[in-house]
């Protein structure tokens, strides 16, 4: 059970805020839209309006992460981007290849897209020409990747924001902060299995208190990439959907799930989770869970 | 280069990280991997023709390398000491092991050891207040460090580079502690202008003592003064300044160098280790270097 003695910051993005006490705020959940080869838009508008109708019922937030992995297909994703997410609704662009990066952020700010905008990430990795593209196309936020080769440890996820290690000219967080993102949110950086995954969800409550700035991550990559559990084929997904519990468990505020499509079994355990900390920390801390809480919607 | 003379690196060589690369292995949740660029460090010494390479300490600053591996340390925006150091594990045998499994079987690999006096200069002590608890606490654990190096290495480097901003009286002490478990030789290395403290670190209990004479040459006439049975690596290439230095000026250094240590030296090396140059400057004045020592002693 968690409060912390930081101020947390609640980031008001689109129509979702992220971040704040335990119990004050649903966890948010991101869900990945992934193409192989030509998208099937109808398939993801289908996955969609599942999210959307499960986000309701439940008052867990869903922001669908759209992943660029090629240069092809871009205005597509964005046309399906602005037809199918209404407005203020927020979304997350995914995207590895620093080129990638550029291209997308440009179709975004000749859309208007930028202020939904969660950029999905920086880290280490970036770009002087990633830099320059985001300093004059900024986000409206950005998930920066607390990943530190030198270090797995939750220490090194802070000195890796602090200073990146030393791998930059400054750490992330300042990095961020020159770049002009306003809205910040931390991801732990839960890496392959037996390499101390476990320090991403030990880092959340450290980087919380620390910054009191919104953190999470993707601890379901861990029980995709475990090889013991895919000699498990039936337990595998019962497994990977409980362990997004562990974020919001251990303070976390945001989760990123996986495909999409697993929605449905997803939220409703976060809803599930969201309320039991609601109850314990309204009744021990005094936090009083806002008005889309899914203890407000579901515990009636 | 003959058995009696090598030329030889303090133990930082530059390469830059590809930080890409390292974000490809955690998108595919793959375990970083650092040998690559140790590879390319070693590479680089063995090409030059250094008879006693490093690994490069290429994955941190010294300091750094020593705090992620010991107990009791933290990394923040400095680096910190919060409860008892401990040895917990080998912290630099993977890199070392690493080397050896590629390495030509003659050329000779240096262990790297931070000092454990700089040590306590250069963290944040919330634990110790104590500064001379604190260093034999970490020459304590260092000691155990420099024995699971000693059967991956031919030498074993102390890198003591704040002797020249403070000598602690228990200078010997700390060095005798840090070396008990091991029998190969010992080589400190104290850059920056030493000249105050020469009658002190003639006497310490070491074989091979490393100092700056291309950036501090009055140190040749320090050393003058002081009769010694040590052995010496003279810095003879600067390690503070990107101009290449030409064979002939290196060579004049070296010549010096015969002049006021004559057979006791065992070692030319740059003043420092070459992280801070560009890779490319770094190369070149390791080729000069050997190509100078080779055209005396060859």
């Amino acid at each position: 059970m968690f409060s912390f003695t930081k101020q947390q910051q609640v980031l008001d993005v689109g129509s979702i805020k992220i971040g704040g006490q335990p119990g004050q705020h649903p966890t948010v959940l991101f869900g990945g839209l992934f193409f192989k080869g030509a998208p099937d838009f109808q398939q993801a508008k289908d996955q969609l309006n599942t999210m959307v109708s499960i986000s309701e019922r439940t008052g867990v937030p869903g922001v669908a992460d759209f992943f660029f992995r090629k240069h092809d297909y871009i205005e597509d994703i964005i046309k399906f981007i602005i037809d199918q997410i209404p407005d203020p609704m927020p979304f997350s662009v995914d995207i590895q290849d620093a080129s990638i990066k550029i291209e997308v952020l440009q179709h975004l700010h000749d859309q208007g897209l930028l202020s939904r905008t969660i950029y999905n990430s920086l880290h280490i990795g970036v770009t002087d020409e990633e830099r320059e593209m985001l300093s004059s196309n900024t986000p409206s936020a950005a998930i920066t990747v607390a990943f530190n080769p030198k270090d797995r440890s939750p220490d090194g996820k802070l000195e890796v924001l602090e200073t990146s290690a030393h791998l930059l000219d400054q750490g992330l967080l300042s990095i961020a902060q020159s770049l002009g993102i306003k809205n910040l949110l931390i991801d732990t950086a839960a890496l392959a299995p037996g390499e101390n995954s476990g320090s991403a969800i030990a880092a959340l409550p450290v980087i919380k208190e620390e910054y009191g700035l919104p953190s999470g991550c993707a601890i379901h990559n861990v029980v995709e990439k475990s090889i013991w559990l895919q000699n498990l084929p039936d337990a595998l997904p019962v497994v990977d959907v409980a362990s997004n519990s562990d974020i919001p468990l251990f303070g976390g505020d945001f989760v990123l799930f996986g495909p999409l499509k697993h929605a449905s079994f997803v939220f409703p355990t976060i809803a599930w989770q969201d309320i039991l900390i609601s109850e314990y920390v309204e009744s021990y801390f005094g936090v009083s869970p806002s008005d889309r809480h899914p203890r407000r919607i579901l515990m009636k | 280069m003959n058995d009696q003379v090598n030329t030889t690196v303090i133990g930082s060589y530059p390469i830059p990280i590809d930080l890409q690369q390292l974000m490809d292995s955690y998108f595919h949740a793959k375990s970083p991997s650092w040998n690559p660029v140790i590879l390319q460090a070693v590479d680089d010494m063995v090409t030059a023709g250094v008879d006693l390479i490093s690994d490069g300490q290429t994955r941190d600053p010294f300091l750094h390398i020593f705090i992620r591996g010991l107990q009791g340390c933290r990394i923040r925006a400095r680096a910190e000491v919060i409860g008892p150091i401990l040895f917990d594990a080998p912290i630099n045998t993977g890199d070392l092991e690493f080397v050896r499994s590629f390495l030509p079987r003659r050329i000779k690999l240096l262990g790297l050891l931070i000092g454990a006096h700089t040590f306590s200069e250069s963290v944040v002590d919330h634990f110790y207040h104590d500064k001379k608890q604190l260093a034999f606490d970490v020459a304590d654990a260092l000691a155990q460090e420099a024995h699971a190096m000693e059967p991956f290495v031919n030498m074993i480097s102390i890198d003591e580079p704040s002797y020249a901003n403070s000598f602690p009286e228990y200078a010997a002490e700390l060095i005798d502690r840090m070396k008990r478990y091991v029998r190969c030789p010992i080589r400190l290395h104290a850059c920056g202008d030493i000249s105050s403290i020469a009658s002190s670190v003639v006497d310490l209990p070491v074989d091979v003592l490393s100092h700056e004479f291309a950036a501090s040459p009055q140190l040749f006439d320090v050393f003058c003064e002081y009769e010694s049975k040590k052995h010496f690596c003279v810095g003879v290439v600067r390690s503070d300044d990107a101009m290449v230095e030409p064979v002939s000026l290196i060579h004049e250094r070296m010549m010096k160098a015969r002049d006021v240590f004559g057979d006791h030296i065992a070692q030319f090396s740059p003043d420092c280790g070459l992280r801070m140059l560009p890779r490319k400057i770094a190369f070149l004045k390791l080729q000069h270097l050997v190509k100078t020592a080779r055209k005396m002693y060859d």
